[in-house]
């Protein structure tokens, strides 16, 4: 029983870094209609970046935000430069997967003569251990709970509560009506980079900082639970990510619990395969993933 | 050069030509993003060393743990490999091919290569894990000394022909009446679905003979490289192969033929030459190979779409020719 209260507590820091990359995944595939699957390797750069700002003798609470900064800059960078000429070229949806994957190779691989194959770890990866019954957390663990909900907090207020946050939505729903309407699309879309970049790049330093060490490789694990909270919540729908995130956090670390930990990301792959066959269009999505015809 | 390295070589570019005729038929041919080919590879390589390989408990044997060990005779091997790829694309295109769309697709394919080498990386009991198989009997083996000449040349032999017998199949394939619906169908699918095409039936026939085509690719290669573990086959892997289809003109089989020899065989002579070098640390070399085979993909995208050779106008006597029939998916109409 205690295993499983010890899996619960380790759960809400996995959903807490699920939630952080899977809500910026999902927005730009929702607004800008691009699955970038070069997310896990901002993400990783990302880690990376604040690993060296942390090294520097920058607390690691400071390097994070080096690290959204980062990621919000690069992900601007590479749609500016690269997405967003092909998609005004006309590339079809396949092949801007293509496309975004090809980035993906080329960030990693450019990446690993700088940073080597050997796994980095922020200094401030210990901290105090804090029981509450039988649930203990260190305070790292507690401060990224903590920040998770905050920045859930400010995506929901961005998009209720915000003339940008209802730019953002009308964009995502019909851009060409959006457009229509007055509503600068190409500003949004530009401001929607930025803004999810910053949680790729905070999502990369958090699941860095969580996972003790890291290595360039990471980058594609980090791509496939984003994804899969991503998709099981309804790809486009950052509260059905948050959803997600949930569910795929609790079940992967307490599958690790009782079976085995190297298979955390075969679970949430299980989760995915399910979710495929039984409802393709996410939780909260009406489409999704449904094909449009046939 | 000697010949051993000229066999290396030679073998190299017949498998890598087989592969790239198979990733054609289902990428270039019928628009199926196949992010997991290597994984149909792994599996035809994996089926062909186990069932050419002796027990487990065998001696020499014993460092590794594997199930089964058949000791079949030569050309069994690769026919079961060929069969496992195909198998393999059963559950796989059953699970994404039917109901998703196209890019939700290529993610749950990228998704299903990551993780498949995963699984195989961590359960040991199954195909050695991370170690992988070795010491993989070549075939023949009992009857020829594999370390002669005579037995590279026929090594080349057997790969030619089987490269002969892929490229007969994928010839027909493209210019057959189903070869035209698959065309069809990646142009318009509603349209070819409209018309009573079935989309899932058509894509699924292409998802297995492409998945068999690319297990008999790993048969020969495992035959001849006697090993085959994990870090074979990373995800990578495949967009080597998409890279190579992409410049050599998708949709054409001559095309992805070109490409076999312009991408993964030219770019392992390009390591050869600049590996003797010592240019930076150990790992720039390959890291920046990487890199140039996302700018390949990315410039041929973006300048070239339809490749070095690209798939040649289908029109047909009668139809009306119009302006836009030059079109191609993934141009701009101009």
């Amino acid at each position: 029983m205690s295993l499983l209260v010890a899996a619960f507590g380790f759960g809400l820091v996995s959903m807490s870094v699920i939630a952080l990359a899977a809500v910026g995944f999902t927005m730009q595939f929702g607004i800008t209609n691009m699955i970038n699957l070069a997310y896990g390797e901002v993400m990783i750069t990302s880690a990376y970046l604040a690993y060296y700002v942390n090294q520097a003798g920058v607390s690691i609470w400071i390097a994070m935000l080096g690290g959204a900064a980062f990621g919000a800059v690069f992900s601007f960078l590479i749609n500016r430069f690269v997405y967003a000429p092909f998609q005004r070229k006309g590339t079809a949806l396949l092949g801007m997967v293509i496309v975004s994957l090809a980035v993906s190779l080329m960030i990693s691989n450019a990446m690993l003569p700088i940073v080597g194959y050997f796994s980095a770890a922020y200094r401030e990866r210990f901290s105090r251990l804090l029981h509450f019954g039988s649930l203990a957390l260190t305070v790292n663990q507690i401060a990224i709970i903590v920040l998770a909900i905050g920045v859930m907090l400010a995506v929901h207020a961005l998009l209720r509560y915000t003339r940008l946050g209802k730019a953002m939505r009308a964009t995502a729903a019909n851009p060409t009506l959006a457009r229509n309407c007055g509503i600068p699309t190409q500003r949004v879309i530009d401001v929607v980079w930025l803004i999810t970049g910053a949680l790729c790049g905070l999502a990369g330093v958090v699941a860095a900082l969580d996972s003790d060490s890291f290595t360039i490789a990471n980058g594609a694990g980090f791509l496939i639970t984003a994804l899969a909270a991503a998709v099981l919540g309804g790809a486009g729908q950052p509260y059905g990510a948050m959803i997600g995130a949930v569910v795929i956090g609790l079940i992967t670390e307490l599958s690790a619990a009782v079976w085995a930990p190297d298979y955390k990301q075969v679970v949430a792959f299980g989760i995915l395969v399910a979710v495929m066959l039984l409802r393709p269009q996410g939780l909260l999505a009406k489409r999704g993933a449904l094909a449009a015809a046939g | 050069m000697n010949t051993y390295y000229a066999a290396n070589l030679l073998i190299f570019a017949g498998v890598d030509i087989i592969a790239c005729l198979a990733l054609n038929l289902q990428f270039g041919v019928s628009g199926i993003v196949n992010f997991s080919f290597i994984v149909f590879q792994a599996a035809g390589a994996y089926t062909a060393a186990i069932l050419s390989m002796p027990p487990d408990t065998a001696p020499d044997y014993t460092f590794q743990i594997y199930f089964g060990g058949y000791q079949l005779p030569f050309p069994i091997p690769w026919i079961g490999g060929a069969v496992a790829g195909g198998l393999l694309a059963l559950p796989i295109g059953l699970v994404v091919l039917r109901r998703l769309r196209a890019d939700y697709q290529a993610i749950a394919l990228l998704v299903t290569s990551i993780i498949a080498n995963t699984v195989i990386n961590n359960a040991r009991p199954w195909l050695n894990g991370a170690a992988g198989v070795a010491l993989v009997p070549q075939p023949l083996q009992e009857q020829l000394n594999a370390d002669t000449h005579t037995y590279q040349y026929l090594y080349i032999g057997l790969t030619a022909i089987c490269v002969a017998i892929v490229w007969f199949i994928a010839a027909r394939i493209v210019n057959s009446p189903y070869g035209r619906s698959l065309r069809a169908m990646r142009e318009n699918e509603v349209a070819a679905t409209a018309l009573g095409k079935n989309p899932t039936a058509l894509k699924m026939t292409i998802f297995i003979v492409g998945g068999a085509i690319a297990g008999l690719s790993g048969a020969i290669l495992v035959g001849f490289l006697t090993v085959w573990a994990p870090s074979t086959w990373l995800y990578p892997e495949t967009i080597i192969l998409f890279a190579a289809v992409i410049v050599g003109g998708r949709g054409n089989n001559v095309g992805a033929i070109l490409g076999a020899l312009l991408v993964p065989v030219g770019f392992e002579e390009v390591t050869r030459l600049l590996g003797g070098l010592n240019i930076g640390p150990p790992q720039l070399i390959p890291a920046l190979e990487w890199v140039c085979i996302g700018l390949f993909i990315l410039g041929f995208l973006w300048f070239r779409p339809r490749g070095v050779a690209p798939e040649p106008r289908h029109v047909f006597p009668g139809a009306p020719i119009r302006e836009d029939t030059r079109w191609v998916e993934g141009t701009p109409a101009s």
